[in-house]
């Protein structure tokens, strides 16, 4: 080298690199490159959690005001007597499938004609259109209350629609404008008085129409079956059931009182156990989780029943008795099921899985199925077994994992001792990694709940609680869940309404039903990893 | 440690002057009379895959005898030992080639044998102790419960049979139903011992069943395998020598897959045939 360098090499060359980036050294940036990474996890997961609160927390407050409403336009007082008219509905439409049966029971085999039947069920429609009848009277009335009703609830809603005007323009500096809007005060008293005066009204046309029933069930019509005949008999216990409920409305009538407050307790229990989910209704909209609670429930139910035999039955095979051959071909096939994207297989579901179902049912010999045969397409059992085929994945990945964690040394123990494969999977292999299949399922659960595109493409949502006294029939009917609501709902809905709220706090329940699953799965494989050592 | 087998052994055992503790199997110390061959090894070829493991073995082995395998890691002894109660048959493309294996007679790789039956009469443990994570009383009746014992009172008396025969009795009594992952290790090696002689086989295979254990839970197993051997025809693959020399009346010894010599333990150590033989149990190589 002709020119020598100006400094001369170190003897010894163990000095700090001089590599600086905003004042950081190198192994500084790469630190805070990756703990930056992992703190932006912890951070978003933080900021959603404060959010969901933050959007949710007012529903409560609002959904009180909403019940104190119902309260003060007296439409809690018009519904004591709607539940009354209803529950008369409901035991009409028992008649009716009496009916229905009667007339398949004549018409059956070797019976008569439909003509001849409908003759001979003549006494039993003279009945039946005597006991419906009794309630018109009933009917009327309450339907004048509602429009009464109604109206004082439109007349509030005028005020705080004009309050809030006011109030924009008073904070828009416009005064004028802002006194030129006219705000009428409701009088609760006043406009009530002509719906509370109608009590006595109503007390005699509530023992009118105890005394039609109780004529109309003295003489019942005589039933062909002595099992129709014990329905006729049910029939009428539950009508004098019925009429027992009767002082217990007047009662609830008379002690009505506008002005008793709604505790603030009620605002979560409204939420927590209603039984209705009811919006943009007419009378009075109804935040109630249960239906979409339990519409989530069952659909996973389903899908879980299918999905672990499904799952654990294959992870079983792959591990405990497939070739490699099958091994190299079954894993990725069932791992690949998680990569179709969930509205593709929402879309199967309407076009082809529940019209198939649906076709199924009306088979004849099928028939003994309950539920069977169904006519809606879309609910709850072709929801499930979609939902099957997005847990199957997770089940049989994770339960996979558990299986090949039992520690080979077990299996030959239990080869040595002279037991078969099938007695060394069942015995040995799955109670010893029972944890972990459990905590597997537990994990297919929280994404089989979690789920959105599937359920609402196919869970037919019906918002209403399913209706469990079919029994197993229940998964043919169609439900709502609480990830279908949300999305369904959410984009339509006016930003800090009561709804939109209602929403976020249904978002709150699904997040802590996720955290709570998730929690468990985690836990029990902890107990898993410490037993298997 | 080590007990005389039987009250009847010579005094001069013991006195003999050897470094090891050698028992002079040719003298008819433990029964009287010849000891009987029960399994015959015949030519036998192992294959995993392509790969050849055991190369053309023959191999005499007697009844109610301890005969040890030895020789250094990976010569075959603990393949042949698994070929005995078809364990191989676990693992994908074993095959025996060539050869056969009969015990009384009878080719246990016959078409008509069925494994499962060979190994309830064949029982095996193996280097690392390995209770089932359950407890003690259902590790030891596991063996029954799965021939279809459901009788209470057959599976108490097997289990304390069982633990008094593998001299576990007097530490676990009091907890049986506590796991048996709670216990030592020398006293889970006892558990798998009492668990495969509780389903009563003729024959035992243990594969380095002290591998694992420290000196004093080895000398009670090797007691526990001079009190067996009475009742069970014993076969043991083990790295040490010292135990081998203890604990066999018969030794074979491996070397690349084969079988390089076969004598009587007291031969083998003392005046083996083969030079190979000679440097590996005198520590020159292995």
């Amino acid at each position: 080298m002709p020119s020598a360098p100006p400094d001369p090499p170190s003897p010894f060359p163990i000095t700090k690199a001089r590599t600086h980036l905003l004042g950081l050294t190198f192994d500084e940036c790469i630190q805070v490159f990756f703990g930056g990474n992992a703190v932006m996890a912890v951070v978003i997961l933080g900021l959603i959690t404060f959010f969901l609160f933050k959007e949710g927390a007012s529903f409560f407050g609002q959904n009180r005001e909403n019940l104190t409403v119902y309260r003060r336009a007296g439409l809690e007082y018009v519904d004591f007597m709607r539940q009354q008219e209803q529950d008369h509905t409901a035991l009409t439409r028992y008649l009716s499938d009496l009916r229905l049966r009667t007339l398949q029971h004549l018409t059956g085999p070797g019976g008569l004609t439909l003509a001849a039947a409908n003759t001979q069920l003549a006494p039993f429609d003279e009945f039946a259109n005597r006991y419906s009848d009794a309630v018109v009277p009933l009917r009327g009335f309450v339907s004048d209350l509602t429009d009464v009703a109604t109206a004082i609830k439109t007349k509030f809603i005028v005020m705080g629609d004009n309050k809030t005007q006011r109030e924009q323009l008073l904070g828009a500096g416009k005064t004028a404008e802002a006194a030129a809007v006219v705000i009428t005060p409701v009088d609760f008293k006043a406009e009530l008085a002509p719906l509370v005066g109608t009590l006595p009204a109503y007390r005699d046309l509530s023992t009118a129409f105890a005394k039609s029933l109780t004529e109309a069930i003295a003489s019942p019509p005589k039933l062909p079956t002595p099992e129709l005949q014990a329905r006729m008999e049910r029939f009428r216990a539950l009508t004098q059931q019925y009429l027992v409920s009767f002082p217990a409305t007047l009662k609830n009538l008379e002690s009505w009182d506008y002005l008793k407050p709604v505790p603030v307790w009620q605002a979560f229990t409204a939420f927590l156990f209603g039984k209705d989910w009811l919006t943009a209704s007419f009378w009075q909209d109804w935040y109630g989780i249960v239906p979409l609670f339990v519409g989530s429930l069952l659909v996973s139910v389903i899908a879980l029943l299918l999905a672990v035999p499904l799952g654990v039955g294959a992870a079983i095979y792959v591990n405990q008795i497939a070739s490699p051959l099958e091994q190299r071909l079954i894993k990725p096939s069932i791992e690949f099921i998680s990569a179709i994207p969930s509205v593709v297989l929402g879309f199967f579901g309407i076009a082809v899985l529940g019209e198939a179902l649906r076709a199924l049912s009306h088979v004849t010999w099928l028939s003994w199925v309950p539920g069977f045969p169904f006519a809606e397409r879309l609910n709850a059992l072709t929801a499930g077994c979609l939902l099957a085929l997005i847990a199957v994945p997770t089940i049989f990945t994770l339960a996979e994992d558990a299986l090949n964690n039992v520690p080979r040394s077990f299996k030959e123990a239990s080869f040595a001792l002279g037991a078969t494969r099938l007695q060394t999977v069942l015995r040995i292999i799955v109670p010893a990694s029972l944890s972990g299949i459990v905590s597997a399922v537990l994990l297919g659960l929280g994404r089989v709940i979690g789920e959105t595109m599937v359920v609402l493409l196919c869970a037919g949502n019906r918002i209403a609680s399913p209706d469990f006294t079919a029994g197993l029939g229940v998964v043919t009917q169609p439900v709502h869940t609480m990830t279908g609501i949300i999305s369904q709902e959410m984009g339509e809905v006016v930003r800090d309404s009561i709804q939109y709220r209602a929403l976020f706090v249904v978002g709150i329940v699904l997040f802590f039903l996720a955290l709570l699953i998730n929690f468990l799965a985690q836990k029990i494989v902890r107990k898993y990893r410490i037993s298997i050592g | 440690m080590v007990t005389a087998p039987t009250s009847a052994a010579p005094m001069e055992n013991t006195a003999a002057p050897s470094t090891l503790t050698i028992k002079v199997p040719g003298a008819p110390a433990a029964d009287p009379g010849v000891a009987s061959t029960l399994i015959e090894i015949s030519d036998l070829d192992f294959y995993y895959g392509a790969k050849q493991a055991l190369f053309d073995v023959n191999l005499r082995l007697d009844e109610k005898r301890v005969t040890a395998f030895i020789g250094p890691s990976g010569c075959g002894k603990s393949t042949l030992l698994r070929c005995l109660n078809r364990m191989n048959d676990l693992i994908d493309g074993t095959a025996i080639r060539r050869g056969a294996i009969k015990v009384r007679g009878i080719d246990i790789y016959g078409a008509d044998v069925d494994p499962i039956e060979l190994r309830k009469r064949v029982g095996m443990v193996f280097q690392k102790s390995n209770p089932f994570p359950k407890s003690i009383y259902e590790n030891i009746t596991y063996g029954l419960r799965i021939q279809g014992v459901r009788s209470k009172t057959r599976l108490d008396e097997v289990v304390e049979r069982s633990l008094r025969g593998a001299a576990l009795w007097d530490e676990v009594k009091d907890r049986l139903h506590e796991s048996g992952l709670g216990l030592s290790g020398g006293q889970q090696q006892r558990l798998c011992i009492a668990r495969t002689i509780a389903v009563e086989p003729e024959i035992i295979l243990m594969d380095e069943p002290c591998s694992a254990l420290d000196p004093i839970a080895t000398a009670k197993v090797e007691e526990l395998i001079h009190a067996l051997k009475k009742q069970f025809t014993i076969i043991i693959v083990t790295h040490s020598m010292q135990q081998a020399a203890r604990c066999s009346d018969k030794t074979a010894f491996f070397y690349m897959g084969k079988l390089i010599e076969y004598a009587d333990t007291s031969t083998i150590f003392m005046n083996p045939a083969n030079p190979q033989t000679e440097a590996y149990v005198s520590g020159r190589f292995g």
